[in-house]
């Protein structure tokens, strides 16, 4: 995206006892904050959207001012056309799939547009109470891209789901993200969330953005590990494939020179999937002649090692992927694992899974 | 059974002064309850009280105090017999507030109510969309309350059909004019007319009942 507008976020809203500080500036398509429940991600997105007003500071949009206190400005959500995904949809429940895509009085053309990316054309005639919790996600979706926003705000919109409809509506999210050319500001508490749709993540807590960066790197370092701690981590890889054998029922990926084994997926040679593996499903090993039913054993180094919840995190790097990998404090002392330890991480194909294909 | 024509006018101008009250007070109803429900504004809570006063207080007495204020030489009523030359008490308009006093809190109520139960964020996802405050209320506060504005609206009109305490402090009893059928039944007693007070006991209690039961129709469900 070359002509992406600068959002501009620098300002404080208070909330009790509670205190948000930003100051940022979001220059990619997809930006994500990922952060725990009161860490301050649904305050920061309701003062962007303009249904919350920060106490000082200042929200710009490329060089449009949305709100500054010095200036006494502070434009009303109407006016902003910033479109808003709510994590439990708000839908409107006396107004039909259609009429609530209509609400926004929209540009024809982007409801259409709306309406194929996110296949709903044929829930138009229902009501709200009529729909799937997936399917009302998707609408809401919809609703908000119909109004042809500047920007798409979305709080935790996956967050009410369960997992298998997670893997089925990200899909979408990455279609909405091709075909509609406006930035994202995208909040979660999932790791996976932000590593699969967002270019930039920022970490937030207590208020304050404590790290940023790309959602990869960011994710998988030291400095996510206190967050990981609290919102349990899934560690997502993109890796081609290599060789798919229906009739073993497995497929083959490529983690640098090693062979990552998963259950069979449906794929062409050479196309890249992302696969997630939750960190306490990685076993750590000494050696790696063990006679385990685990399909996958791949060397690694431990780059880092936190002790400080009731469970010891490592960031384990296998070939130029960094794995967050979570065991007991036992298990660490029994094997005297320490930085700089050469390990191997146990996984069980069945362990990783698709995130969407 | 046979209504007299002193019943009908009795009637008549009950379910009259029943309907003008309602047209008169929706507007003001629908503004303050939306106040009440949606907005945090200083002395709130004393414009709760305020309307909600005539609920508690004895219909008597709050006719009192309409007859203090509306009467020639009170505050309001003089005035209004300086300007125009009209004198309210006793007339048919005395009967139109008294009874829009004693029924605003009803009505209030069950708009406040609606309107508590319609989310924030659901007015708040509308703003996002582009409608202004005043779209946000009649295309999504104002539908979504319709229970409650429904319950408060038939509980509002069935009081003010038979208001009796506070009309016959500022309005009188007078036949023809400012006679009510809450008034006309008792009258009706004490001169004796069996038969009078049956007819229009039954009516009055077949109207109530029916109410109450749209009420419960359209806010419970």
């Amino acid at each position: 995206m070359a002509d992406n507008p600068k959002i501009r976020l620098n300002f404080r809203k208070s909330l009790g006892n509670f205190t948000l500080r930003v100051n940022c500036t979001l220059e990619t398509k997809v930006s994500a904050f990922l952060g725990v429940s009161g860490s301050g991600k649904s305050t920061l997105l309701n003062c962007v959207s303009g249904t919350l007003t920060p106490d000082e500071g200042e929200i710009a949009f490329g060089d449009e001012i949305l709100y500054a206190s010095a200036a006494g400005i502070n434009l009303p959500p109407e006016k902003r056309r910033f479109g808003y995904v709510f994590q439990e949809g708000y839908l409107f429940p006396h107004l039909t799939v259609a009429q609530n895509i209509r609400y926004g009085q929209p540009n024809p053309r982007k409801s259409s547009d709306a309406i194929g990316v996110l296949e709903i054309s044929e829930l138009l005639q229902r009501y709200p109470k009529e729909l799937s919790g997936g399917q009302r996600q998707r609408v809401a979706i919809a609703r908000a891209l119909a109004m042809e926003p500047r920007m798409l705000l979305m709080d935790e919109p996956l967050a009410a789901l369960d997992s298998a409809l997670k893997d089925r509506i990200i899909p979408y999210l990455h279609h909405v993200k091709e075909v509609f050319e406006i930035p994202i500001l995208y909040i979660t508490h999932t790791f996976s969330e932000a590593m699969a749709l967002a270019d930039e993540a920022f970490l937030i807590a207590d208020g304050e953005i404590m790290a940023n960066g790309e959602p990869h790197r960011l994710l998988t370092a030291p400095s996510a590990m206190p967050i990981a701690q609290m919102t349990g981590v899934e560690n997502i890889l993109f890796l081609p494939v290599t060789d798919s054998n229906k009739a073993r029922g497995l497929t083959a990926l490529e983690i640098g020179s090693q062979s990552l084994i998963i259950p069979y997926i449906d794929v062409e040679v050479g196309e890249v999937v992302p696969v997630a593996i939750r960190a306490e499903d990685i076993i750590i090993a000494l050696e790696p002649d063990i006679s385990v039913s685990a399909r996958n054993i791949l060397p690694g180094k431990i780059q880092y090692l936190d002790v400080r919840s009731e469970r010891t995190w490592l960031s384990i790097l296998v070939e130029w992927h960094h794995l967050a990998v979570k065991i007991t404090h036992e298990a660490r002392d029994q094997l005297q694992l320490k930085e700089g330890s050469e390990v191997y991480c146990v996984m069980k194909a069945s362990a990783i899974n698709i995130l969407w294909d | 059974m046979k209504i007299t024509p002193a019943e009908v006018t009795a009637l008549s101008l009950s379910i009259k002064v029943a309907l003008f009250s309602l047209v008169i007070m929706f507007p003001p109803g629908l503004l303050i309850g939306w106040l009440l429900a949606k907005r945090t504004f200083p002395g709130k809570s004393f414009l709760n009280t305020l309307v909600m006063c005539p609920l508690v207080l004895p219909p008597i007495v709050s006719g009192y105090l309409l007859l203090i204020l509306l009467g020639k030489h009170g505050v309001i009523g003089g005035f209004i017999y300086e300007t125009f030359g009209i004198e309210i008490v006793f007339s048919q308009l005395a009967v139109i507030i008294a009874v829009s006093i004693i029924s605003f809190p009803l009505l209030v109520r069950g708009i406040v109510t609606g309107m508590e139960s319609v989310p924030l964020e659901l007015e708040n996802a509308a703003r996002t969309l582009g409608a202004s405050p005043l779209k946000v209320f009649w295309t999504i506060t104002f539908p979504l309350a319709h229970r409650g504005i429904i319950g408060g609206t038939i509980l509002g009109f069935s009081k003010s059909l038979g208001e009796f305490g506070a009309t016959i402090m500022v309005a009188g009893n007078i036949p023809g004019k400012t006679q009510t059928v809450a008034l006309a039944i008792f009258s009706a007693v004490h001169l004796g007319e069996d038969a009078s007070v049956y007819r229009l006991v039954f009516i009055s209690t077949l109207v109530a009942f029916i109410a109450l039961w749209l009420t419960e129709r359209f806010t419970l469900r």
